[in-house]
């Protein structure tokens, strides 16, 4: 089992709990790490397929959470914090119960979010980070893509980043 | 789990190659070879396995730079190396980062460049174990290698880390199930602890699972340190854990034969980072008083430790140490590589084996959109969407042989199984061919 489509996660609670109050929007304590899927798929080198969006580009949150929220399994969330804001799926964690927090695997997703403050201590704080979480009915962009459109390295000029055609999952460059 | 046929179409195997991945080293793989190609491990975890049969889509096979528009294009390896001494040789402040995932053969080479242009060099002991290191600077280093915590321990503690998802095989191969000489009965003489917030896939299959609170790390294990001089705890709950529940632990602690302690980034990368490790550190040395404990940091790429052990045995300093003076200098906070980038100080950066696109928080990874950034890698990654100049190495352990060192500080040696690809170069030919260009380019402007 190297090869995954994607994480397989659990599926617990149901949308129409009457237990369970809606809000538009949660605030989260985001830790990020290692996860065995975005281990194995990162160093493999498969990070421009769509694989790496589904083992990085994914918050692992509490049902419980995800039900007030009213999101399901894969839907996309908008996870927003002081250092930036990035869409990703969301999937129901598999160390849960842990309500009000949530887990993204490192990667460039996670990057965007978490606080590259060091605190003179050479190591950025890349948990225990202050989040909220809201629904979005955006995709959740390929690699290739959200480094274009978060670093911008050679589109500075370019106006709507976001419009340009999708860099895809192969390897572009120009042969001799 | 879908079932998956054995691998049966293969030329030959090689036995005894050295697994690539983790700070665990695992030295026992046999590669199945066909075709110069591996197309099965055995004996590998799912992370070494992926990594060893890697995907030949994103391989970098030829050298590459930027055009005008940004796009990358292949180049002649001359061409490539030209324009790579050249930046670097017209820098002022070249910061050269990576070196986990190459050999110390390369950082030998790399060192040689660092102090001729006089740039810095870090690598991602930086991001992950660089509070470790600090601390073992402050208060000292209990040290001990793998096999005696297989051979004689029965209480093993993971905290701030979760082997079972980042080195799949420690548990199995160094510290909880295999027999060893005075555990003739392998995990059923050991008792397994984790202390994490997180009901962690570790947590999962422990004897005790210890959930303090997030941050509590530091007021839990100064807890059991208090228990253990014979202190009266004053609350009732410390870190979100009962008072008897740590009075309980530390007397299981003192009462084990041999105990090892081993931690992750959930001490390093939380707001008291060194100071976490400080307290772990001293914890080990008091419970000492009564029983033999040991600690490890669960180093996370094969040869983060190697960087450091090699720096430190030339240079003096583990990591993050700056030339530009002329001489060696180490500054926490001042000549490494997050606080360099945050500080939009390095002009020219250079990444070998290692992925700062990947790993890096995103408010460093802007100063690289406004320097080039020189690439030396395996594979095409999102440092790669960064980089002006890519230049493809070889695969340690697989196709190129090298040294590196163990988590508990082993050196081991990597032999090579298969041949790299003909348009493919060794990372350490690539490196000292950048220092005999820079030096050509320097000695002419003389």
């Amino acid at each position: 089992m190297t090869y995954v489509d994607k994480p397989t996660v659990s599926n617990v609670v149901k949308f129409d709990d009457p237990n369970v109050k809606k809000v538009q929007k949660i605030k989260v304590m985001l830790n990020t790490g290692t996860d065995i899927y975005q281990g194995a798929c990162k160093k493999r080198g498969s990070t421009l397929k769509d694989e790496y969006r589904k083992v990085a580009g994914i918050a692992y949150m509490d049902p419980k959470d995800m039900a007030r929220l009213g999101v399901a399994n894969w839907e996309s969330v908008l996870v927003k914090s002081d250092w930036g804001e990035v869409v990703v799926y969301a999937a129901h964690s598999r160390d849960a119960p842990h309500e009000e927090m949530i887990f993204i695997p490192k990667g460039p997703w996670a990057n965007v979010i978490v606080s590259p403050e060091t605190y003179c201590c050479n190591d950025p704080t890349y948990k225990g980070i202050e989040a909220t979480v809201e629904k979005s009915d955006k995709e959740v962009l390929l690699m290739a893509d959200l480094m274009r459109s978060v670093y911008r390295k050679y589109t500075k000029n370019e106006k709507n980043v976001d419009e340009l055609p999708s860099l895809g999952e192969m390897p572009v460059y120009r042969k001799k | 789990m879908a079932y998956e046929e054995p691998i049966t179409d293969y030329d030959h195997i090689v036995e005894n190659c050295t697994c690539a991945f983790c700070g665990s080293n695992c030295d026992d793989l046999d590669f199945l070879v066909k075709g110069n190609h591996v197309v099965g491990v055995r004996h590998a975890c799912r992370l070494g396995a992926s990594k060893i049969m890697e995907d030949e889509d994103q391989r970098l096979k030829v050298p590459m730079m930027r055009d005008e528009n940004g796009e990358l294009q292949e180049v002649d390896w001359d061409t490539a190396l030209d324009a790579a001494a050249e930046l670097i040789a017209n820098s002022v402040r070249p910061l050269f980062y990576g070196w986990s995932e190459t050999s110390i053969e390369c950082m030998k080479k790399g060192l040689k460049l660092t102090e001729y242009v006089g740039a810095v060099i870090d690598n991602q002991a930086t991001i992950c174990h660089g509070p470790t290191v600090q601390a073992v600077q402050n208060v000292g280093y209990p040290l001990m290698t793998l096999g005696e915590v297989k051979n004689r321990a029965d209480m093993v503690v993971y905290t701030g880390s979760n082997p079972m998802n980042a080195h799949p095989r420690h548990l199995a191969r160094y510290s909880v199930f295999p027999r060893g000489w005075f555990r003739q009965r392998g995990r059923f003489d050991r008792t397994l602890v984790t202390w994490d917030p997180k009901f962690s896939d570790t947590a999962k299959m422990s004897d005790i699972w210890v959930p303090f609170e997030e941050n509590g790390d530091y007021g839990f294990c100064n807890a059991i340190r208090a228990v253990l001089k014979g202190k009266e705890l004053k609350e009732d709950v410390i870190s979100g854990i009962p008072k008897q529940d740590i009075i309980d632990l530390t007397e299981s602690m003192k009462n084990v034969e041999f105990g090892a302690l081993f931690f992750g980034l959930g001490l390093t990368h939380t707001l008291s980072k060194q100071r976490n490790i400080d307290i772990a550190i001293q914890l080990v040395q008091d419970l000492n008083a009564y029983t033999k404990w040991v600690l490890l940091p669960m180093r996370g790429h094969f040869n983060v430790n190697g960087f450091n052990i090699y720096m430190a045995y030339e240079m003096g300093f583990p990591y993050g140490v700056d030339f530009c003076r002329g001489y060696p200098r180490y500054m926490i906070g001042e000549t490494t590589t997050v606080d360099l980038l945050n500080r939009k100080e390095p002009d020219v950066f250079l990444v070998i084996a290692a992925d700062p696109g990947a790993h890096f928080p995103g408010g460093a990874n802007m100063h690289l959109a406004n320097i080039p950034v020189i690439q030396i890698d395996i594979h095409w990654g999102p440092s790669t969407e960064l980089a002006d100049i890519v230049l493809p190495g070889t695969f340690i352990g697989v196709e190129t042989a090298g040294t590196s060192y163990r988590m508990d500080s082993v050196p081991i040696h990597m032999k090579s199984a298969i041949d790299p690809p003909e348009t493919c170069r060794e990372d350490e030919w690539i490196v000292n061919e950048l220092y005999e260009r820079v030096k050509k380019i320097k000695e002419e402007a003389k």
